[in-house]
């Protein structure tokens, strides 16, 4: 009647089970850690660059003070542009405590000065005279760091310029970027795994409400189906509702099941008891006319029994096919005209006549074909039981007809027979309610037939037929093609 | 410029005829060659403890002048003999390491040497040498000793023409260290190295290549005064010849270093790390105390020194080790100061 899983998992399927099951707090720690990463890789990326440029500035200021230093001392001696370096550029330097220097002075008019005489001085950017520049060069196998100045000779019986270049190696700069580097590194480790630790611990807290609601629902023995207490966070909160919901269903299920069950066993009970009353009249009953009047009844009784057992099952069977079995598009007529033909020959014998009108070739509806014969069986097979009461003389019918209607396809089931008093209406289609004790009958047919049409979402309505009679009708929604709508 | 080439060329040849001295077995299995400005007597017990202790290994010891060593560092760069160079002068040993003609070297010992003592792991000092000046006891038999350069020069103003010509010091054009010294003492007190020279110019003062010269003719009554010596030298020889002293200028020491190096493409580079190794090792810096020699780098761990006459109340001047020695040796620079210095001593440029 519900849908089951196919069978209950043993403990090492569920702990494999468990295992291939994707971990949210898993998938949390990952996402948090990769994006923490990723931040870090920046900023170390950042820090480097950061770090070798704050490098530079640093020495860039001890080599433009010992090239101005150096310039200041570029003057005239007996006509001829000189240098006298100070001591104190080269102490300037000096703070660059392991790097190699080399210096060229040179001059318009004289040429080469001093220093070394293959340093490369050209200039690596555009030439403003006056006007520091620093760049990297190789020189004696090493990347130099140079600081540039060529200016107009102020003195007043000379023209042209003065040019002087200081450069120093790399390896004080680099240090210090290393350092200022490592620092920063060791720093940004330091935070990327305490915020790794943070969110691995932080992910156990967020995640204790489910496993507070697991454990509280672990505990619980198995009939308990109260609704969860538990306070817990909002985030939880349409879970314990969902939860509360489910539970409230499973519970109207299976008290539906229990006053089935119940019901049924009554239902039982009663054609058993009276079977065995008539069994022991039978038993009793001297003469052998009578007593064949007793089996008859008893047989009877039998049938009328087996009938109700046939639609309990059937209905069982419908009920689980309905759960389980997915819907599909089907054709309406089919079954119904197949209903038709399979019941005639029955129904003819009752001294019933089925008629079925229909001028649909094919009438597509969301459903299930079984379901539907089952439930055009119950309609047909009540009809034809109503009939037969009437008394009538002319021929009886029972008209089965399927007509298009705006949206729906509509399927009436017309009889002549007593017809259905209007209190009777609003309840044949409860379980076990029998309009008429004088007729066989379950009385399950119809709420079975309730239930399928509920499936399907069509419309049942019970109405009187034309002099007397009653007409069942049932309003299947028509399956819409998209290019129709 | 033109000088020094002329200069060096001469040198070279002089040099390439020099005979090692050796020292070790001649059936050692490794040879290292050594160009030092050491003198032997100082350096001797040195390199036969050495020999001792790698018995493996031969060592030739060519002596050399510190201007011609480094010529000769520079024009053998491509291919040199020596697989270590050793010098007083600062100077020409940090310009080799700065223009590239050394490599680096990475030891315990080297590592344990204080940061002053090293310059870009290439250059290694491992004694100290203060700068002295030395006179004859004779002359100052009634008067007191001039003990600072103020002293030196009143002394020579009233002993006008006793002193001429009975003055020596270095030839700062054929000597690298004189050179160095002589610019350091014109950094230190410009006006008093002005007024020196003047001095040493007007009453005729005698130039030389090497401190032992100067203290053979101070101790031979030839000089009365010696100026600016290599300290470690001259008290040796003060210790063994009561006739003459060593003094220790009280206005301001020069401290010098001597420095090692192994010059790039050196044949025999382990070896002379290992002698880099024994010269900075405790063996090594005890045997300069002990035996004489020299002024220990570690100098404190070795206290009481002999003759060390600097203590910590002296005006100690050391000559650090880095770029600053570059300054000396800028070409302009040279050429100007040496010219002053030929100027004041009104020698011509010929000598």
């Amino acid at each position: 009647m519900w849908r089951r899983s196919l069978r209950p998992l043993n403990g090492y399927e569920r702990q494999l089970d468990y295992q291939h099951s994707p971990s949210l707090r898993g998938r949390f720690i990952v996402v948090g850690a990769f994006t923490i990463i990723l931040i870090a890789l920046l900023a170390i990326k950042l820090v480097f660059d950061y770090s070798e440029r704050l490098a530079d500035i640093s020495y860039d200021r001890l080599l433009r003070s010992a090239l101005l230093q150096m310039d200041e001392n570029v003057g005239q001696i007996e006509g001829e542009i000189t240098i006298d370096i100070p001591w104190s550029a080269f102490a300037t330097l000096a703070q660059a405590s392991e790097d190699r220097v080399f210096y060229k002075v040179e001059s318009s008019s004289q040429g080469f000065i001093t220093g070394y005489f293959n340093l490369d001085s050209s200039p690596a950017l555009p030439v403003d005279y006056g006007t520091i520049q620093f760049f990297d060069r190789t020189y004696s196998g090493e990347v130099l760091r140079f600081a540039w100045l060529e200016r107009y000779i102020t003195e007043p019986d000379a023209s042209g310029t003065v040019r002087t270049v200081l450069a120093h190696t790399r390896l004080s700069r680099e240090e210090m970027a290393a350092s200022i580097t490592q620092r920063a590194v060791e720093l940004i480790t330091l935070v990327a795994l305490v915020s790794i630790a943070l969110i691995v611990i932080g992910s156990q807290i967020v995640l204790r409400p489910l496993h507070r609601i697991e454990q509280v629902l672990e505990s619980r023995t198995p009939g308990d189906l109260t609704p969860l207490t538990l306070k817990t966070p909002r985030e939880t909160y349409h879970l314990k509702v969902v939860i509360n919901d489910f539970m409230l269903r499973l519970q109207s299920n299976l008290e539906e099941l229990e006053n089935y069950t119940g019901n049924a066993a009554h239902q039982l009970r009663t054609p058993i008891a009276s079977l065995k009353a008539l069994a022991e009249n039978a038993r009793d009953i001297g003469r052998p006319e009578q007593q064949r009047q007793a089996l008859e009844k008893i047989i009877e009784q039998c049938e009328a029994l087996s009938d109700t057992v046939s639609f309990l099952l059937n209905q069982a069977t419908i009920s689980h096919r309905l759960q389980s079995q997915p819907m599909g598009l089907i054709d309406l007529v089919q079954p119904v005209r197949e209903s038709c033909r399979a019941q005639a020959l029955t129904a003819l014998r009752k001294g019933v006549m089925l008629c079925f009108e229909s001028e649909l070739e094919e009438a597509i509806i969301v459903g299930d074909t079984v379901a539907i014969e089952q439930m055009m069986q119950n309609l047909i097979e009540n009809a034809v039981r109503y009939s037969v009461l009437e008394n009538g003389v002319e021929q009886k019918e029972v008209v089965i007809r399927i007509t298009p209607m705006p949206n729906v396809y509509r399927v009436e089931v017309m009889d002549q027979g007593v017809g259905i008093s209007d209190v009777d209406k609003q309840r044949v289609f409860e379980r076990f309610y029998r309009g008429r004790y004088d007729i066989a009958g379950s009385g399950v047919g119809l709420s079975l037939v309730k239930d399928i049409t509920k499936y399907h979402q069509a419309d049942i309505t019970l109405s009187d037929n034309h002099p007397h009679g009653t007409v069942v009708t049932v309003d299947f929604p028509a399956f819409k093609f998209r290019e129709d709508s | 410029m033109k000088r020094f080439i002329v200069w060096f060329s001469c040198l070279f040849a002089s040099v390439l005829h020099a005979e090692p001295i050796w020292f070790g077995s001649t059936s050692a299995t490794r040879v290292l060659y050594i160009n030092s400005t050491l003198d032997m007597s100082s350096f001797r017990p040195l390199l036969e403890r050495f020999v001792t202790r790698h018995p493996d290994i031969r060592v030739g010891y060519i002596d050399v002048n510190t201007l011609e060593l480094y010529y000769l560092t520079v024009s053998e760069s491509a291919q040199p003999s020596a697989s270590l160079v050793i010098s007083s002068a600062m100077d020409l040993q940090l310009k080799l390491v700065n223009d590239g003609f050394t490599q680096p070297y990475r030891s315990d010992e080297t590592a344990r040497l204080p940061s002053k003592a090293k310059w870009r792991s290439e250059v290694f000092a491992f004694s100290y040498e203060p700068v002295v000046m030395m006179v004859n006891k004779k002359a100052f038999a009634e008067i007191d000793m001039p003990q600072d350069r103020q002293a030196l020069l009143s002394y020579i103003r009233q002993n006008d023409e006793y002193v001429s010509g009975r003055m020596g010091t270095y030839d700062i054009r054929k000597s690298g260290v004189g050179y160095l010294l002589a610019s350091q003492d014109a950094r230190q007190a410009d006006a008093t190295w002005g007024r020196m020279l003047e001095a040493f110019g007007s009453h005729g003062v005698k130039t030389y290549c090497c401190s032992s010269d100067i203290i053979d003719d101070v101790a031979s009554g030839k000089l009365v005064v010696g100026y600016n010596l290599l300290g470690s030298y001259a008290a040796q020889r003060a210790n063994n010849d009561s006739s003459i002293e060593m003094i220790i200028p009280k206005d301001y020491t020069l401290m010098l270093m001597r420095t090692a190096v192994i010059p790039k493409h050196a044949p025999n580079a382990l070896d002379a790390g290992l002698f880099i190794d024994f010269l900075l090792s405790d063996e090594g810096q005890s045997l300069m105390t002990s035996e004489e020699l020299l002024y220990p780098i570690r100098a404190s761990e070795y206290e009481p020194h002999f003759a060390m006459p600097i203590g910590p109340t002296r005006t100690i001047r050391t000559v650090d080790l880095d770029q600053q020695l570059l300054v000396g040796r800028d070409l302009v620079k040279q050429r100007r100061f040496i010219k002053n210095w030929e100027l004041a001593l009104e020698l011509s440029s010929d000598d």
